[in-house]
């Protein structure tokens, strides 16, 4: 599996006949969304061991203006109990507050804002508002697309508060650090000819989190894979992997599949 | 008497241009990385009703406008739906179809309730279709018009105002 991502990388990096993508799978870019459009993310996440169990969820997006966009999300599954149940919600706004716009480069930076409530019970050591913890979470994220590479990084805290059907045990952590790192790059088409193409987008990101204090830390390496079907509808598929795990939680060798449609200016 | 002779020199230069319109445009969009992308800004731009067609050149990320016969062209606004999808602007060349007019470095015209000035531009006459590149903030990059604001002595060209008329500075 190393192997693999070292060779991804190697691949990704000296990229020469490719462009840059952003449209990240398990991060957001600090670019938003068109103004007035509409997303709709349908989106699986789970794993196979011990046994399969997944979580689904219903996320739409939309371009408030230019610069704000938000998302709202719904989730549920069957991480914590034997049948699927519904986990309650989120609501997300980026605020993107730095353009540097030239033909082939841009610099983007933006401000995010987090906040979930959630029913589950708490046994995991990780505090994530994507389904396991209410709470909030507050960041910046930066963007450099560099000709041929695009690079992003976010950095974010995160504060959990008592889920709506049970506290936050004695002894668990409430605030945590998150970060990532992600690079992508188009494969295909080489040349655009119509919006009918299919792209093909390959993505490595890392992703990390620490609850500092706690000595409980994890940073995961998703590859990705990315097509994009008539310049709307985007489909994902996403497997993360330890590099590095210090933590119980869900996430550690979970896959992602996510089908995107996107209405541009609705109005 | 100087009154007049403005008068007259405005009525002559809005009557040499009043047949003369826009006829079509290429924009440059900085920013685009995909066709999503440029898909989310053609389908902005498509909300103008002064435009007629767009034809999208991907690898290039340009945009052919063709503007509809005799509708008002507002150049501002292809600038704003840009960046409403959340890109900009980079270049901009307009097609102004002339009726013989003799230009000049600094002659202006007036269109559509807008000014514009011509610079860097030697003694010619336009007759037909002549491209034009617009020069103001938020149609070239930031860098460009830093630049361009930077060596100018003309508070129009930092303002956008000529009075209280929209001023457009153009070079061919």
């Amino acid at each position: 599996m190393k192997y693999f991502l070292v060779l991804l990388l190697a691949g990704i990096l000296p990229a020469v006949n490719s462009f840059a993508q952003e449209l990240y799978v398990n991060t957001e870019p600090a670019s938003n969304m068109a103004a007035h459009s509409l997303g709709i993310r349908v989106e699986n996440q789970g794993y196979f061991k011990p046994d399969f169990r997944s979580r689904s969820t219903l996320e739409m997006m939309y371009g408030a203006s230019k610069n704000l966009m938000v998302h709202g999300s719904l989730y549920t599954s069957d991480l914590y109990t034997n049948n699927y149940h519904f986990e309650g919600g989120s609501v997300y706004a980026k605020y993107r507050f730095l353009s540097i716009d030239s033909v082939q480069r841009h610099f983007r930076g933006a401000a995010f804002v987090k906040a979930a409530v959630i029913n589950n019970p708490l046994v995991n050591q990780e505090i994530s508002l994507e389904g396991d913890n209410s709470g909030i979470q507050t960041g910046v994220v930066f963007t450099q697309l560099l000709h041929k590479l695009a690079l992003s990084g976010s950095m974010s805290y995160i504060k959990s508060v008592n889920n709506t059907a049970n506290n936050i045990p004695t002894g668990f952590a409430h605030d945590a650090i998150a970060g990532s790192v992600s690079a992508g790059y188009l494969l295909l088409p080489k040349n655009y000819t119509s919006y009918k193409q299919v792209n093909v987008n390959l993505y490595v990101e890392l992703l990390g989190k620490a609850n500092p204090g706690y000595g409980q830390s994890y940073v995961d390496a998703a590859p990705a894979i990315q097509f994009i079907f008539n310049s709307n509808t985007r489909l994902d598929f996403s497997y993360r992997t330890p590099l590095m795990d210090n933590m119980q939680r869900n996430t550690k060798n979970m896959y992602l599949v996510r089908l995107e449609y996107n209405l541009f200016n609705l109005f | 008497m100087k009154t007049i002779k403005i008068f007259i020199f405005l009525l002559a230069v809005t009557i040499g241009a009043a047949k003369a319109q826009f006829t079509k445009a290429e924009v440059q969009v900085s920013g685009l990385t995909c066709s999503m992308c440029s898909n989310a800004t053609e389908k902005s731009l498509r909300k103008l009703d002064f435009i007629s067609d767009i034809k999208a050149d991907l690898n290039r990320n340009l945009f052919t406008i063709t503007f509809k016969k005799d509708a008002a062209v507002n150049l501002d606004q292809i600038s704003q739906k840009v960046k409403a999808a959340g890109f900009s602007v980079s270049t901009l060349k307009a097609t102004f179809d002339f009726n013989n007019i003799k230009v000049s470095n600094d002659y202006h015209f007036n269109y559509n309730g807008n000014i514009y000035h011509f610079l860097n531009v030697g003694d010619k006459t336009l007759n037909g279709p002549v491209a034009v590149t617009v020069l103001d903030k938020n149609f070239v990059s930031a860098a460009t018009y830093k630049k361009y604001a930077a060596q100018t002595e003309m508070g129009c060209y930092k303002s956008g105002l000529m009075g209280s008329s929209r001023v457009y500075h153009l070079t061919i």
